[in-house]
């Protein structure tokens, strides 16, 4: 029925004026759509019966019998202005007939999700209803939306900024977050301090120094399992944490040429789970353990050149407003998170450079495998542009960019028997992830210009393939060469031809890739792309994932029609995965802001 | 599939007969830390708002291409480019290294948890704005070799 109530909220101010003459209708008309701001996106799918890879098939069994071929994920977004300070707002979705193949299956139907008034002046900025907020660099609390991902854990509650100078402001927030249609029984509280100490110390010689600070505490109530054999065997509740307080600080230094940004938080005592292998874990009676993370990005910077290199250790961080989220195996669709650990390597968009993606290894576990505390790492990144003039930079210039990054587990010894572990300060574990790739781009007139890109990596191979880590697992170790070309023409015209190749002796072993990309101009576009898994062992799996399409752009509204096969695995957006199955099909892609 | 249809078709009415024409009201930090109302900055002249990410190949190649002919458009029209990163904490650190690295002489604003992107209903970037006295005058997402030729007509047209 939320449906009916967004119709009616939409029609209700057009009907009510309905005394007044056709002359002022129309004004107040204007003014009310003059008011009204909006975005609309659809992302339908007719999924086929392919004779290659075969017929089309849901993974949820429930979803399965409906035998439904043709869906759609729509979101229609409402933002509504008034008295010069308020903005009224909301979100309806959609998931009809069902969602997307591999979507949260409680996304189901059409329901009204978002919903939020506001108030801003100069000063304040008070919400009611559900909103996005991140602390810091997100390490302890960010809510966001990420629709490809089917993500979206808004808090719906309220939150106070206050910015009482120009060098101090105050957020003070209260909710709970959005998991699918539903909110999470764990209420979350908030409190974060930005202040500019340049301004306040008047500091000439720096170009920033911040400083902030933040509290996140989780609240949930807790029922102490019965134990069904032995009901003498009761749960210790004694210092159970119902609510986990926890902390973090912030300096942003930047001298100029040279900058520091780091950040320490430090999550409360939480409770971890039994062994996944056993089946339906519990959670372990008196052993609760605090987490911590450590963000170092230094870098230095000039025209011309840049360098960046981020240090990140993460021990037991990951942190849920719903403790039954932790449960090993019970959140594959990463549901009601309240911090924000991405995997800190560089997001690729080459097809064949996103076969094999890490993930940040953020959670304890103390009994699966030999057990796990969380990880160590890091990365660096390099620019650098060529002078134009000199041998290498030609008259256009040439731009250079590379990246590094070496992921591994934390070290950590674990007392399986009594539930505990030490944990290392700044000791290596075992390796998870190696990633050496550059990139040259090169103009070689106002017609032509070129990317030359190159990847060797390496990774453990359950983490690269089922998004889990499994302890000593051989290492996929691959190379990547991506080379293309792009030739404009006149009237806007132009032409992109790339070719890719990854080589590697494990899993699907090689693969091939091209990619050809007509622009007829600024509005309208086609392509065809083909990846080839030549180097299958099994010669009837040397399958080609095909696709072809085109868009329509034209001012806020975009179009875009694509048929062709996707291959299965891990689909990850910033850093952030769940596995997609193989599937084939058609298509359609609307998106509008008004 | 009713509900869907009932939806779109609110919507193309209603996004026939008006279109989004006031910039949002919001603070962003540029990349020193200092924050800028989003009103206040075409006050005095037109302005370029472009949102593109470190990982946006597209974003990063209009604005390489805009780089090469910044100098001139700016004598020319006294247009000022703001480009907002829209890269999250996981890429965020990117930001000041690779506008240095690729010479870049705009003014870099931070959308770190995409709250600008949100407000203008922007699914895909690059997104590419004109603003005059507040007003967004001009809209165009995606980027093809070439297009910023005709992003330059249209700001001769506003200034």
């Amino acid at each position: 029925m939320k449906k009916t109530a967004v119709l009616f909220l939409l029609i209700l101010p057009i009907l009510s004026f309905s005394q007044e003459t056709e002359e002022e209708k129309e004004t107040i008309f204007k003014e009310f759509l003059n008011n009204l701001s909006g975005s609309f996106e659809t992302n339908a799918q007719w999924y086929v019966n392919d004779n290659v890879l075969g017929d089309f098939d849901d993974p949820i069994p429930e979803f399965e019998l409906e035998n439904k071929h043709l869906r759609a994920n729509s979101y229609l977004r409402l933002d509504y202005r008034f008295l010069n300070n308020f903005t009224f707002g909301l979100q309806a979705e959609s998931y009809e007939p069902l969602p997307l193949l591999s979507y949260f299956p409680e996304y189901k139907g059409t329901e009204l999700t978002n919903y939020y008034i506001n108030f801003k002046n100069k000063k304040l900025d008070i919400t009611a209803g559900h909103f996005y907020e991140q602390f810091g660099s997100g390490l302890l609390l960010r809510t966001f939306e990420e629709r490809q991902l089917g993500l979206n854990n808004a808090l719906r509650g309220g939150r106070i900024k206050y910015t009482p100078t120009n060098y101090l402001s105050v957020t003070a927030l209260y909710g709970n977050h959005r998991i699918g249609f539903d909110h999470s029984e764990g209420d979350v509280f908030g409190l974060d301090l930005n202040i500019d100490l340049k301004e306040v110390i008047g500091l000439e010689g720096l170009s920033r120094f911040n400083f902030g600070a933040s509290y996140v505490g989780k609240s949930e109530e807790f029922t102490a399992p019965v134990d069904e054999f032995d009901p003498n065997n009761t749960f210790d509740t004694t210092d159970f944490p119902e609510l986990i307080n926890s902390y973090a600080f912030r300096f942003d230094v930047d001298f100029g040429k040279f900058f520091v940004n780091t950040e320490y938080s430090l999550k409360g005592e939480d409770i971890s789970f039994t062994a996944a292998s056993l089946g339906n874990p519990q959670i372990i009676e008196g052993k609760y353990f605090d987490g911590s993370a450590i963000l170092f990005t230094t870098g230095y910077t000039v025209k011309g050149f840049g360098v960046s290199s981020t240090f990140r250790r993460l021990e037991n961080m990951s942190f849920s407003s719903d403790r039954d989220l932790v449960r090993p195996g019970n959140n594959p669709f990463g549901m009601g998170s309240i911090n924000f650990t991405p995997a800190l390597t560089k997001q690729q968009d080459y097809s064949l450079s996103n076969i094999y993606l890490y993930q940040a290894q953020s959670p304890l576990f103390i009994q699966n495998f030999g057990g796990q505390a969380g990880e160590i790492g890091g990365q660096i990144d390099m620019y650098y542009s060529f002078k134009k003039g000199s041998t290498i930079g030609g008259k256009y210039g040439t731009k250079v960019t590379a990246n590094m990054s070496y992921w591994s587990l934390l070290d950590a010894t674990f007392d399986q028997d009594n539930s505990t572990y030490d944990s290392e300060l700044f000791k290596f574990g075992e390796k998870l992830y190696k990633d050496i790739n550059f990139e040259i781009k090169k103009k070689w007139s106002k017609e032509w210009s070129s990317v030359l890109f190159y990847q060797n990596l390496a990774i453990n191979k359950n983490l690269a393939i089922e998004g889990s880590y499994i302890p000593n697992d051989e290492a996929i170790t691959s190379n990547i060469i991506v080379a293309e070309t792009t030739r404009k023409f006149s009237g806007g015209r132009s032409m992109r031809l790339e070719l890719q190749h990854l080589s590697t002796d494990e899993d699907l072993k090689n693969w091939a890739g091209g990619t050809l990309e007509y622009v007829v101009n600024r509005n309208l576009a086609f392509y065809v792309a083909d990846i080839y898994n030549y180097g299958n062992d099994n010669k009837d799996e040397q399958y080609h994932y095909y696709n072809f399409g085109g868009s329509y752009t034209k001012g806020a509204t975009r179009v875009a029609l694509n048929y062709g096969r996707q291959r299965g695995g891990l689909f990850c957006v910033g850093g952030v995965c769940r596995i997609v199955p193989e599937n084939t099909g058609l298509s359609l892609n609307l998106t509008t802001a008004f | 599939m009713k509900t869907l249809i009932t939806l779109f078709l609110t919507l193309s009415i209603t996004s026939l007969s008006f279109s989004q024409n006031e910039l949002p009201s919001m603070e962003l930090k540029t990349l020193e830390g200092k924050s800028i109302q989003l009103q206040d900055i075409s006050k005095d002249q037109v302005v370029v708002i472009s949102l593109w990410a470190t990982w946006c190949v597209p974003c990063k190649n209009e604005l390489d291409a805009i780089s090469e002919v910044y100098d001139d458009w700016v004598d020319e029209t006294n247009v000022k480019l703001y480009a907002v990163s829209v890269d999250d904490s996981r890429t965020v650190s990117r930001v000041k290294p690779l506008v240095n690295g690729k010479s870049w002489d705009f003014t870099i604003l931070l959308d770190t948890n995409n709250d600008l992107k949100r407000e203008l209903g922007a699914s895909t970037i690059p997104l590419t704005l004109i603003i005059k006295n507040g007003k967004i005058v001009y809209r165009h997402s995606g980027y093809t070799p070439g297009s910023e030729e005709a992003l330059f007509e249209e700001i001769k047209k506003h200034s």
